[in-house]
């Protein structure tokens, strides 16, 4: 979660402060460094001082394991698995391995204002811009030897074709395997089992990766599930307070939750994060009785706040984001893979666009929505090209969508003076 | 012609013999790619230009509108969503296909077939028959021998259109449409590789320019043609099951997972045809070939085999302004 609620006087300082860590230590960031200890200390140092003031105390959880995490993949402490946003993290905990997020990666490297470098180093290496800036900026960042070296690479078919895609040439750069996991089409039964069997098959080789035996690769397995299932419930709770129209936690502080949801479910970090943040959200008052609610669909651009600072202006609330929700029911260690296999086969973003269409109508109504945002990002053709029945599915409830052409990564590509007209043009019809 | 019984199909992953088998007639949608921004109002215009054209085209025309996509990218998918809402009532199915080419992969896509089988037999009341299966699946391997027999020494825009004839469904062997191109032995012989080319656009280009496309490997090309589908078996699982197995292992495009395998082909053939070079051009917006280029890229220099990226946009309004590069790399092969 980014951002903070203090006044224009504090982002200014926070501001001059970023710009001032970004030219003294970011854009000198090598691959070195990131490979150093002094870096990492540095870094945990800073998360936990004065100068971190997140919104909400979860974050310093989410942060602090994603810091550890990370550190550990540089260091090589246990074999790192990079995966895409549908590989069920359960099965990475569960074996010991450390997971990596690449398009995670790309968003934070977004955040920090480095991506054009990286998305330059791409097209040098010949990926065209056409193809979506969160995998050229991931690839770029690769080429450079800033990630930390897999040990083996696991994606989905889904949600989007750039993903088996761009680790099939990362592949080929650290000369690692890349197993791509088939997920099948919504009601093929008998494929669902076939999913199920990949799915054990990833596991055995992950915890051959790590040296685990059969008896501790089950107990780690199942506490893994333990973790996700505790997790599940307090997102559930989650979701609940935040259908309030007094509940304080705004789409642009959750929707860097995607990070917890894909990455750190099954990990002890992941449950205490969403225990954590249901406690904050208990405890706070209320807020927001009056705002405007909407949804927020796809990602939001990573290197800039304007679009949500345009949002508090109008008094308008993100009151829930297409990915921060539980899409699966609570998963059954006593048949795991199973279960595993229902939860990434049930996601709303496999198979045809009306599963989303479907997910995204609930939301809204559930939510009880006045309007939505679909931030078209370039190059991503799965969201893009469901957006158009996406918004006559939340038409025929009256619900008006706007459709914003941009580009979650690539800031030279944020056209801020047409976005902000368009947006205010839109908010300024739903009040 | 019974129009009803008229399936549209647009990937070559799919599996013609089965709509054969059913009574059926497939035919390959190649769209009108001169009003393919027609189709912006329902699909976006980052989405691949075939689909668009296809889309764009259908919604002019007469239905019924029925049609089989493969699940094979994020175009064709949206394709399917869009048809599917636009053309309600008719035959309108998605059918998945594992990027695995494993034992696993060629179990679920025999699964695949089952279902569709069975949504053939609800819509249409046909039930295939494993001996209606091989029979089509004879007729099909002689047709592919027939096309390969056909079009030896032709030149690469009379080798589209007598493919995409043949995918239509019409007869092969008339070539009156078009502009005849470069056959014989003159022009600096190349291979052309991609995803699907508009036959009238940058081919033709190509050979006004001094090359000979000794073979397109691209998907309503040569490659459709070059492996085998024949199946074997005594009952329909059997049949099925080695079905899946020959689509799988056919000669791959740049979707599936197996890319190595994939190169090796590619160099294997450009040695075989004579190519003294690569031609890579593929549409817009195919995610599959725009990771896939660095890659090939980096193997054909291995290789030693000399390469140029062209992009289409299915019009190919804009290759005359490529003119300066094809010349300059034809002359330096």
């Amino acid at each position: 979660m980014a951002g903070g609620n203090g006044g224009k006087g504090d982002r200014e300082r926070d501001n001059s402060l970023l710009n001032d860590i970004r030219k003294r230590f970011i854009d000198r960031l090598s691959p070195s460094t990131l490979r150093s200890r002094i870096f990492w200390e540095a870094t945990e140092r800073l998360s936990r001082s004065r100068w971190n003031r997140p919104d909400w105390e979860a974050d310093r959880i989410s942060l602090s394991h994603f810091l550890k995490s990370t550190r550990d993949a540089y260091f090589k402490r246990a074999p790192v698995v990079w995966s895409n946003l549908l590989v069920p993290s359960e099965i990475i905990h569960g074996t010991e391995c450390i997971p990596f997020y690449p398009e995670m990666a790309s968003a934070v490297v977004a955040a920090a204002g480095l991506a054009p470098r990286f998305i330059d180093r791409a097209a040098e290496a010949g990926f065209s811009p056409d193809a979506c800036s969160f995998h050229r900026c991931m690839l770029g960042c690769a080429v450079d030897g800033f990630l930390p070296e897999p040990d083996y690479l696991l994606t989905t078919n889904y949600p989007c074709d750039s993903a088996p895609l761009s680790f099939s040439y990362i592949s080929r750069l650290y000369g690692i395997p890349h197993d791509i996991v088939d997920i099948p089409l919504p009601g093929r039964e008998a494929s669902l089992d076939l999913l199920a069997e990949q799915l054990r098959d990833v596991a055995r080789y992950l915890a051959g990766l790590s040296g685990l035996k059969a008896t501790r690769a089950r107990e780690r397995m199942e506490e893994a599930f333990e973790f996700s299932n505790q997790a599940l419930g307090y997102l559930r709770e989650i979701e609940e307070m935040r259908k309030r129209s007094d509940c304080m936690l705004d789409g642009k502080d959750a929707m860097g939750n995607i990070s917890v949801l894909s990455a750190c479910m099954g990990s002890k970090a992941g449950l205490e994060f969403y225990s954590k943040l249901a406690g904050e959200m208990r405890e706070r008052g209320s807020e927001g009785d009056n705002s405007l609610r909407i949804m927020w669909m796809h990602l939001k651009p990573w290197y800039s706040q304007r679009i949500f600072e345009i949002l508090d202006n109008y008094n308008v609330r993100v009151v829930c984001e297409e990915y921060t929700h539980a899409t699966w029911e609570h998963l059954d260690p006593v048949r795991p893979f199973h279960s595993l296999a229902e939860k990434v086969g049930g996601h709303f973003l496999v198979g045809p666009v009306e599963r989303r269409a479907s997910h995204l109508v609930k939301l809204a109504e559930d939510y009880r929505i006045e309007g939505a945002i679909h931030y078209n990002h370039w190059g991503c053709r799965q969201s893009c090209g469901g957006a158009l029945q996406v918004k006559k599915a939340l038409g025929a409830r009256n619900i008006p969508t706007l459709l914003m052409d941009g580009d979650c990564v690539d800031e030279r590509e944020y056209q801020e003076g047409q976005i902000g007209t368009r947006l205010e043009a839109f908010l300024e019809s739903l009040s | 012609m019974d129009k009803d019984r008229i399936v549209a199909w647009f990937c070559t992953y799919t599996p013609l013999e089965m709509l054969d088998a059913a009574g059926l007639i497939p035919s390959r949608h190649f769209g009108d790619p001169q009003i393919l921004e027609s189709a912006d109002a329902l699909l976006h215009p980052a989405i691949c230009p075939y689909a668009r054209a296809c889309l764009a085209h259908e919604l002019k025309a007469d239905g019924p509108h029925h049609a089989l996509f493969i699940n094979s990218c994020d175009a064709m998918r949206r394709l399917y969503d869009t048809w599917k809402d636009a053309f309600s009532g008719d035959f309108i199915y998605l059918m998945d296909l594992p990027r695995n080419q494993d034992g696993g992969g060629e179990r679920m896509l025999a699964e695949e077939m089952k279902h569709l089988a069975a949504a053939l037999r609800e819509r249409w009341g046909v039930t295939i028959t494993s001996r209606e299966l091989l029979r089509a699946c004879v007729r099909r391997e002689e047709s592919r021998l027939a096309y390969l027999d056909s079009t030896r020494g032709a030149g690469g825009g009379e080798r589209l259109r007598s493919a995409m004839r043949l995918h239509t469904g019409l007869e092969a062997g008339d070539d009156s449409d078009g502009e005849r191109t470069r056959g014989g032995t003159a022009g600096t012989p190349i291979l052309l590789t991609g995803n699907l080319l508009n036959p009238e656009g940058l081919v033709t280009w190509l050979e006004r320019a001094g090359a000979r496309v000794v073979w397109t490997d691209l998907c309503n090309g040569d490659r459709a043609f070059c492996s085998s589908t024949m199946a074997e078996g005594e009952d329909m699982d059997e049949l099925l099951a080695s079905l899946s197995a020959a689509y799988l292992e056919r000669h791959p495009c740049a979707r599936m997972s197996d890319s190595s395998r994939r190169y090796d082909l590619l160099v294997e053939t450009t040695r075989r045809v004579g190519a003294r070079g690569i031609v890579y051009a593929s549409l817009k917006f195919c995610d599959s070939y725009l990771y896939d280029y660095p890659l090939v890229e980096d193997r054909l220099k291995e290789e030693g085999i000399p390469v140029l990226r062209l992009e289409s946009d299915y019009t190919d309004g804009h290759v005359g302004q490529l003119m300066t590069r094809i010349e300059a790399f034809l002359e330096m092969i």
